[in-house]
């Protein structure tokens, strides 16, 4: 009997609080470097191998103010109080041109303090500040293909488990030929029986075309505005890794794909360069083929 | 005081080498004979890719800003004749003290974004041969798992080496490796059960997580490694099961990071189940037999 089989299968829903940063209030400067005994250290304090991928950020101390922010809040207060100047504080007949290239300046520089958090959050470095957020009317699932490989359905949870896991996302699906996996929030239609779930998703998968994809596409930000029906209300960013085809299939035909991986989040930006490489990794484990 | 965002790691986020297969802006579709996508496409993301391009200068706008900004002031005020006495009585030095205040704020805001910018760290290139060492009797499925993991963390991470320890066999032996002395030039076998018996092992048995040496000539255990690189600059050790380990080496020192971590643990796992079922079906055909 076989022992480490059920293993992922059997893990259904996963708390989504394994993504929860600490905030540690602190005005003190961080050391940097990195020494051994405070990395092993900071993976070791749960009882399971559960890794927290906390990371360490200053802050007022204030729930619900997030400090990079600042500059904008700043820049907003103080643009209102040059006005509010400009008005209020002398007659307008007297203000002196030197006043009036101030105030141009001061308002430029606060438009551009507003501007300047968005700019942050595309540099190298920046960690995204949301969190992830459960969207509403969505329920947590977990639907695969019945009549599959034993070996298949493994890999398929405990892909599906990784990806969800791992990176920002919600809802993750795979499909790969005839074997299709979907896991976490989705907006399935509330009066399916469960056989019939993954039918629903593979005719919106065909309608879509997801599987005649060649290159990875990544929707940034407001996804469910145009994929509506499929992904659930609150998609923020998608992003579809297609699976290619083993290397020798496809020596006399054009590399087509085999499937598909498809991971939806609730923030924007969601995957990073990093994360992207990771998911193709990832799909690039149902590729199959033989040993090389 | 201004406040912002730190990495705890100061690591490589964008190695030198060019591996990650995919990139930021594809959007591209391509039709296909039998029906094509017929989804929607999403748009170019300009501001992004644009930051995402020229870090440098974006992280030093601010500050340029912020300075700029503040000799203009003052600039204004010496040559409007006005005295640079910074009161609050007139409305030309209320706007002048606001003024100020944005420029402070965008400088300090500049001068966190530039402390936050991860640190390059160059690759050392592993002083020594490329080895492909797998057990002989192992499924086939079982060698393409190993191979798959193997080419993702490869292809993914700083690793350059990885050695695969289970139940008293050397499981996988691949990418660089030592050459040995004795052998001429071929590439150092690894000592199974001398390395379980050593202590970095069974430190990490013991404690059931992963071990993360960020700079390796820093550690004394390095002397029980001999098979990877002399200059192998950064190792985790990641426990499979109670059963193995798996050795995954770097070419840069704190080159894996957390995220990478976290794959590493999982993909452990999932190694472990693998083997597991192997080492039990191997062990029932024995008893099978005898």
């Amino acid at each position: 009997m076989s022992m480490g089989n059920g293993a992922f299968s059997l893990y259904p829903l996963i708390p989504l609080t394994s993504h929860a940063k600490y905030r540690f209030p602190s005005k003190f400067a961080i050391n940097k470097s990195s020494s051994l005994a405070r990395i092993c250290c900071s993976q070791n304090n749960t009882p399971q191998q559960q890794l927290n991928l906390s990371v360490l950020r200053f802050t007022l101390g204030i729930p619900g103010l997030d400090e990079s922010y600042l500059p904008r809040y700043i820049g907003y207060a103080f643009g209102a109080l040059l006005v509010l100047n400009h008005f209020v504080g002398s007659d307008s007949s007297s203000v002196t041109p030197a006043q009036l290239r101030t105030e141009t300046l001061g308002l430029s520089l606060a438009a551009f303090s507003a501007v300047v958090p968005y700019l942050g959050k595309f540099l190298k470095g920046a960690t995204p500040t949301d969190q992830k957020s459960i969207p509403e009317g969505a329920e947590q699932i977990f639907v695969m293909s019945q009549d599959i490989a034993d070996n298949m359905k493994e890999d398929l949870a405990w892909g599906s488990y990784v990806l969800l896991r791992n990176t920002n996302s919600i809802s993750v699906l795979i499909s790969v030929k005839d074997a299709l996996c979907a896991r976490g929030y989705w907006n399935t239609p509330k009066d399916l029986s469960k056989e019939n779930v993954s039918d629903w998703f593979r005719k919106q998968t065909q309608r879509i075309g997801f599987s005649n994809l060649k290159d990875t596409m990544y929707f940034q930000q407001a996804a469910d505005s145009e994929l509506k029906e499929m992904v659930p209300v609150g998609t923020r960013s998608l992003l579809v890794q297609p699976i290619p085809e083993a290397p020798e299939r496809s020596s006399s035909q054009t590399e087509n794909s085999k499937g598909f991986v498809l991971l939806a989040s609730s923030i924007d930006y969601a995957f990073t360069d990093r994360d992207k490489a990771w998911i193709a990794a990832i799909a690039n484990k149902f590729r199959g083929g033989a040993v090389p | 005081m201004e406040a912002g965002i730190l990495r705890r790691l100061v690591v490589p986020l964008n190695p030198p080498r060019c591996r990650f297969t995919s990139r930021r802006r594809s959007i591209r579709a391509s039709l296909n004979p039998q029906g094509g996508y017929q989804g929607p496409k999403p748009k170019r993301e300009w501001v992004a890719d644009w930051v995402s391009a020229n870090d440098g200068v974006v992280r030093s706008l601010p500050i340029y800003v912020g300075g700029v900004s503040l000799l203009a002031v003052l600039f204004n005020r010496t040559i409007s004749g006005i005295a640079p006495v910074a009161d609050a009585s007139s409305s030309q030095s209320r706007a002048d003290l606001l003024t100020l205040g944005l420029a402070v704020t965008n400088i300090l805001n500049g001068l966190v974004w530039l402390s936050i910018r991860p640190k390059s760290i160059s690759v050392v290139n592993p002083d020594g041969v490329e080895c492909r060492r797998i057990y002989h009797n192992l499924p086939a499925s079982v060698i393409s798992e190993l191979l798959w993991a193997w080419e993702s963390l490869s292809d993914v991470t700083c690793c350059r080496s990885l050695v695969v320890i289970y139940d008293g066999i050397c499981i996988l032996q691949i990418g660089f490796a030592d050459v040995s002395d004795s052998n001429g030039g071929e590439p150092m076998a690894v000592d199974a059960n001398k390395l379980m018996k050593g202590s970095l092992y069974n430190g990490v048995a013991k404690s059931g997580s992963q071990s993360y040496l960020a700079n390796l000539s820093l550690y004394p255990g390095k002397s029980e490694l001999p098979f990877l690189p002399s200059n192998t600059q950064a190792v985790i050790l990641q426990p499979l099961g109670d059963k193995g380990i798996a050795i995954v080496g770097g070419d840069t020192i704190r080159g894996f990071t957390t995220s990478d971590q976290a794959w590493i643990t999982l993909i452990g796992e999932k190694l472990d189940a693998t083997l597991a079922k192997v080492v039990n079906t191997m062990s029932l055909t024995v008893e099978e037999k005898s």
